[in-house]
């Protein structure tokens, strides 16, 4: 069985039929069309499978698989929107799904990154951060900062940290995050938080795919 | 019959299509009733005129519902609207009642409902498809008549708490078993300016605070989600968004409940 994690930059498979195999990934541009999947998620998934896990359970159910507490926040930064899922004593005591206000947030950094040469392994959390709703909005806040006479690394890093900001006030200010998305491999973005940041990769949405076809297809028992 | 009563007939001989907007006093739907005229529940899309037509009238961040009985009474052949500018509407509707009185050229009159009578609220509690029962709820403004045959109460497994939304759709989501509560349940009441009743929800049953984007209502219903044990707030605006429908799937599925 494949499982598929459809986002809006990059997809992410995994084959459920080869013992020991590895998540493989994929630019969503170089993705052909006739692709199909077992079971899929991410904004782009009903194209491409009979069967769709809408992106929050996928979300909810890779935090079960993934995190032995009975207590957290788990919050999902794509290149499109973000998402959170909060659980307390074991069972979901709140949600969000930011796909209008917090558009293109990880999109951005990612343009921002290849259009200013940058690397974000190598710079600096600011002391200054831009209030940042929404990706496409915040550039105007870069732009403006450098015509002012700010140096770009840290316009750009003003305004990446602003989004892991904004991103942490919209899952409820939590003294403690488990992360989920490509964003975890942006030092910068992880280290902007306000708070302790426990970074979970970009398969969290595969994990919990993975958990929802065993639930449909149990293991065999010999 | 009393003066004001009296007024209220002679204005309504002149008409043989109302529009509505809000739910205007029984003593209003009872005269239009008994003369026999056709009612329009301004609130709810009737014609397929594109939303931006209200735009030269009102803010397009507006409430929807609003933008959409500005486009019904601009191409709808009405003889004359009843807005309910009281205590179970909003400064919004008065605003807009001011706007479609200098712009159109018939009668726009302003209401005050603060009926108390309760009619009961048996779909709000039934064991029926939402979307019906919620269909039927917002037809029942245009009658005065006791509710016939109620259905049966039902144990509810989920609970909508808000206004009719402008789309539908978003109500498909939900098991039968779904009680509804909030103004939607004041409006199958007849008692639309019932704030206590507003305000009740069922803290056993996963509960969808939902209100329109823009409307007044958004932080009544986000304070009564906080208050719930177990609640997502939800604001919609013209169109039920594919994030909004996961919303309301992963909630209902998450906390257990079955469709």
């Amino acid at each position: 069985m494949i499982l598929g994690d459809f986002g809006t930059s990059y997809c992410k498979f995994l084959d459920l039929d080869t013992p020991g195999a590895k998540p493989t990934i994929i630019a969503t541009k170089e993705l052909p069309r006739e692709t199909r999947v077992d079971l899929a998620t991410g904004h782009n998934g009903r194209r491409f499978a009979d069967r769709y896990v809408n992106e929050l359970i996928a979300l909810a159910r890779g935090g079960e698989a993934m995190i032995r507490e009975d207590e957290y926040v788990l919050l999902d930064c794509g290149s499109r929107d973000i998402k959170f899922i909060k659980y307390q004593n074991g069972k979901l005591a709140d949600m969000g799904w930011n796909a209008e206000c917090g558009a293109s947030m990880g999109f951005t950094i990612e343009l921002l990154e290849r259009y200013y040469d940058l690397d974000y392994g190598h710079l600096l959390v600011p002391e200054q951060t831009f209030s940042v709703t929404c990706g496409v909005l915040g550039m105007s806040d870069i732009f403006d900062a450098v015509i002012s006479g700010v140096p770009v690394a840290e316009a750009v890093a003003r305004f990446v940290k602003g989004i892991a900001v904004n991103a942490y006030r919209f899952a409820g200010s939590p003294a403690k995050l488990y992360l989920s998305g490509g964003l975890c491999d942006n030092p910068l973005f992880v280290k902007s938080f306000p708070c302790q940041v426990t970074p979970l990769g970009r398969f969290v949405l595969l994990r919990g795919l993975e958990a929802e076809a065993r639930q449909l297809r149990p293991p065999c028992i010999s | 019959m009393a003066p004001e009563s009296a007024s209220l007939a002679a204005t309504l001989s002149r008409f043989r299509k109302i529009g509505i907007i809000g739910i205007p006093p029984l003593d209003v739907i009872r005269a239009a009733n008994e003369h026999g005229l056709v009612i329009h529940d301004l609130d709810e899309p009737l014609v397929r005129e594109d939303l931006e037509t209200a735009s030269p009238f009102l803010p397009r961040v507006y409430c929807a519902i609003l933008r959409t009985a500005v486009v019904n009474a601009l191409h709808l052949e009405l003889d004359g609207i009843y807005v309910d500018t009281g205590p179970g509407k909003c400064d919004c509707a008065l605003h807009t009642a001011t706007i479609l009185a200098e712009a159109l050229p018939i009668p726009v009159i302003c209401t005050r409902n603060t009926d108390t009578t309760g009619y009961g609220t048996p779909l709000c509690q039934a064991r029926l498809p939402l979307i019906a029962r919620m269909q039927a709820i917002t037809a029942g403004v245009k009658s005065v008549a006791p509710y016939q045959n109620p259905p049966p109460p039902c144990s509810p497994t989920a609970g909508f708490w808000g206004v009719p939304p402008r789309d539908f759709s978003i109500l498909e989501l939900f098991p039968d078993t779904t009680h509804i509560y909030g103004w939607a349940r004041c409006m199958e009441n007849k008692t639309p300016a019932d704030h206590a009743l507003e305000a009740t929800f069922n803290p056993e049953v996963p509960t969808v605070f939902f209100a329109q984007s823009f409307c007044a209502k958004t932080a009544l219903a986000r304070y009564l989600a906080k208050k719930h044990p177990h609640a997502l707030y939800l604001d919609v605006d013209v169109h039920t968004t594919s994030s909004a429908r996961a919303k309301v799937q992963a909630f209902l599925e998450l906390s257990g409940v079955r469709p």
